[in-house]
């Protein structure tokens, strides 16, 4: 096909634009370690209490690091009785949280305000993300995926002191 | 002027303002049908804006509409992204194809049987929303383990075996016209269309799988549990190109119909078509950029998609470039100078053009928030938040929309015979869509970054910031401009249907039934080849993804129980 030269020029500006984003994107997930969720694991939404998820809430590992354990269920998160409802999870500051999730009923959002940590809570699959709280204060996790009649009012809170 | 025909024939002018009897009723009905489709849809939106905006609501805790939101937000997105947009797009397909061309559509009669069947589907829906509030409040993506009763999936498949047949019909139009035009390039219009076709196709195949092994079983009962994860993805191997489904058609009008409004002429045929085969080739294998954050999906095969969906935006680049010097060159045609002298001298005051030139500036916005949702680490933080129906109601809602609208002002006149009611209102009705969804776009967008959730009552979420719920009021303002818009564009649409008197101006359609492209090879056309490709990236794109959900260590249906009253 022949092309004029102001097309020329289109297409090879086009293709160096797409040359740019690839590549952006390819240093982006080689390099900078930008790391996409991949599955963890899968599980019985109905035996939840056969797995690590019967006692939902917060492991201390070694160091500043910890594991959050939560259930999400039609209308609320569950981190286990010692939390309170709607549960209140608290670290100190520069805590790393590895959060596991799962639904037991229908499909969640998992959010948390002022940070990236943002998962489909698919029941029958584990979702898992690392958070780390490096400014003090009071951080909403909102569940960001339609759920049904209560919905907006199904939220958890993390306190970061 | 007026080509009077007998009822059974096109008319002998293919730009002919005026419809035969005919085009006046096949093209007619799916017209109308897809203007009261919007119109149910679109009186919900702004309540909805009003319904997240706690200042709205503690001066008006009250308005009946109020108790049924869920339900509200379904009706919305069904009856605006589903039924109009497929009724439109099927009706304005065959006028396109047949004026363009000038035959007739092959299997004609048909073509009332898959109308018939749509109008059945959409009359299912709205018979299950109205009479089934509670448990047909399953959005319109309705992800399993939600399950709404039957009716409302019955209605979804035969919209989508309506268009099936619809596409067999243009397919097999365009078949007989190119045995009879060997070495002819066909009308730029006709191609794009066919390529939209294709694209739809191909995309339903995926949700109908869904609606037929999982979702209809489980809503009579036959399935007593489902697999949410294989759902939610063969939902958005059509849910992404939906969206190119949606818009395409507005490139129809952009780059073949446009650039003569304008009085200008469109810059490189060639470089569209090659933009439309991209289109063809690469907006099915992308769905994944859909479900970033889905545990049960490797991150490989995320990464895949991502790299496609970086390609699929070039062709609207390429877009952005060929219809903008169309639009430069009509500019400096109409006198206007200088680096930007062009872009004040466009036809502003002509409610057709201005509606698609508003829509085009939408689209840009929209454009770069779509670049953002698809950039998967920015995708982290304004996932499944307002910001993402900011995104598509620039998008979908603002340049897609605007388009058809301004589409419907010239076509509503072409099938009652009459003017429009009023020029006047339909600007005004332009210039208030495009400041309202500008404005929606901005304040759902920064409610959404400062952590609003979507498909979400906010006025009555309990932890929102003070920024948050700010920015959810300034959506209720954007809200009711558009609720004025919406009452403007109606106004129009049943003035010019049962209170104008004027017959049709002089004037015409701008359709060509010869291309003038004599550079671009014939192999474009062979469409063999390039569902072949399509289906290689298919293969590669989905391939694993579906190996991997159907070789889970436990039976696939098995455990995840379906959920029928998503209200109680
Ligand atoms: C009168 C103008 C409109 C207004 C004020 C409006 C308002 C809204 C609002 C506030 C939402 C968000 C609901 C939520 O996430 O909680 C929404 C969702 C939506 N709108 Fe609109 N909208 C309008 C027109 C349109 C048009 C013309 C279309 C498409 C042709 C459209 C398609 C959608 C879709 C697909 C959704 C998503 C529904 C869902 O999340 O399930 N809207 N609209
Ligand atoms: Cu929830
Ligand atoms: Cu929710």
């Amino acid at each position: 096909m022949e092309l004029n030269k102001l097309e020329r020029y289109w297409l090879t500006a086009v293709g160096m634009m797409l040359g740019a984003f690839v590549a952006a994107t390819i240093v982006a997930l080689l390099f900078f370690g930008i790391r996409l969720p991949s599955p963890v694991d899968r599980i019985d939404p109905q035996r939840l209490e056969e797995t690590v998820f019967a006692n939902p809430g917060i492991r201390q590992l070694a160091g500043n690091r910890y594991e959050a354990y939560v259930v999400a269920k039609s209308w609320a998160f569950e981190a286990g009785p010692d939390l309170g409802t709607p549960p209140v999870l608290r670290f100190p500051r520069g805590a790393e949280v590895t959060f596991y999730v799962t639904s037991k009923d229908v499909m969640h959002g998992f959010q948390i305000e002022g940070h990236t940590a943002n998962l489909e809570l698919v029941p029958g699959q584990i979702a898992k993300t690392t958070v780390r709280f490096n400014r003090s204060g009071e951080y909403a996790i909102i569940c960001n995926h339609y759920c049904g009649a209560g919905h907006s009012v199904m939220y958890a809170t993390i306190r970061v002191e | 002027m007026a080509t009077i025909s007998l009822a059974h024939q096109l008319p002998t002018n293919p730009r002919s303002l005026t419809m035969v009897m005919r085009e006046r009723y096949l093209v007619g009905a799916h017209i109308i049908t897809a203007l009261i489709a919007l119109m149910f849809g679109i009186f919900m939106g702004p309540f909805q804006a009003f319904h997240r905006s706690p200042t709205f609501v503690r001066y008006f805790p009250s308005i009946p509409i109020f108790s049924y939101y869920y339900q509200a937000v379904t009706a919305h997105g069904v009856m605006n992204a589903l039924f109009f947009t497929t009724f439109f797009i099927i009706g304005f397909t065959y006028f396109v194809v047949e004026r363009s061309l000038q035959r007739k559509l092959r299997l004609g009669s048909l073509a009332w049987v898959a109308y018939v069947s749509m109008a059945v589907g959409l009359v299912m829906m709205l018979a299950t929303l109205l009479t089934e509030p509670q448990r047909s409040a399953v959005l319109y993506t309705f992800y399993p383990p939600m399950i709404a009763p039957a009716l409302f999936y019955f209605g979804l498949v035969l919209l989508a075996l309506g268009s099936w047949i619809a596409s067999a019909i243009v397919f097999l139009t365009y078949r007989d016209w190119r045995r009879e035009h060997p070495g002819e390039r066909v009308p730029l219009a006709v191609f794009i269309l066919i390529v939209n076709l294709i694209v739809w196709d191909v995309a339903t195949i995926g949700v109908a799988i869904e609606l037929v092994f999982m979702l209809i079983p489980a809503s009579l009962g036959i399935l007593q549990t489902v697999e949410p994860q294989l759902g939610r993805t063969l939902f958005w191997f059509f849910g992404h190109p939906l969206v190119y489904f949606w818009l395409l058609p507005a490139y129809v009008s952009w780059y073949t119909m446009l650039p003569r409004q304008a009085g200008g002429k469109l810059f490189s045929e060639p470089l569209a078509r090659v933009a439309f085969l991209m289109f063809l080739l690469f907006s099915v294998p992308v769905g994944l950029h859909h479900q970033f954050s889905d545990p049960g999906v490797s991150a490989s095969s995320k990464g895949v998609h991502t790299l496609l969906t970086l390609i699929v935006s070039v062709p609207s680049f390429m877009t952005a470039f060929n219809v903008g010097a169309a639009l430069e060159n009509a500019g400096r045609n109409n006198g206007g100078k200088g680096l930007l002298g062009w872009v004040w001298k466009q036809r502003w005051g002509d409610p057709i053009v201005a509606l698609q030139l508003f829509g085009m500036l939408t689209f840009i916005a929209g454009g770069f928030s779509g670049l953002i949702n698809a950039s998967s680490q920015l995708n982290a933080t304004i996932h499944n938040t307002s910001w993402v129906p900011a995104h598509f109601h620039q998008t979908l809602g603002g340049a897609v929309t605007l388009t058809y609208i301004s589409i419907v002002y010239w076509m509503l006149p072409a099938i009652r015979g009459r003017q429009l009611f009023s020029k006047k209102l339909a600007l005004w009705q332009g210039i208030t869509w495009f400041v309202g969804m500008t404005l929606f776009g901005l304040s759902m967008g920064e409610a959404g970054l400062a952590g609003a959730p979507r498909r979400a009552v906010t006025s009555a979420a309990p932890y929102l910031s003070e920024r948050a719920l700010f920015w959810l009021d300034v959506t209720a303002i954007s809200g009711l401009i558009l609720l004025i818009s919406s009452i403007l564009l109606y106004v129009n649409i049943v003035g010019t249907l049962f209170f104008s008197r004027r017959p049709v101006e002089a004037g015409e359609i701008p359709i060509t039934t010869r291309s003038g492209d004599t550079r671009s090879p014939l192999w474009f056309e062979r469409w063999g080849i390039w569902l072949g490709v399509l289906g290689l990236l298919l293969l590669m794109a989905y391939g694993p993804v579906f190996v991997e959900m159907l070789t889970y260590e436990w039976n696939i249906l098995r455990y995840v129980p379906v959920i029928n009253t998503p209200m109680r």
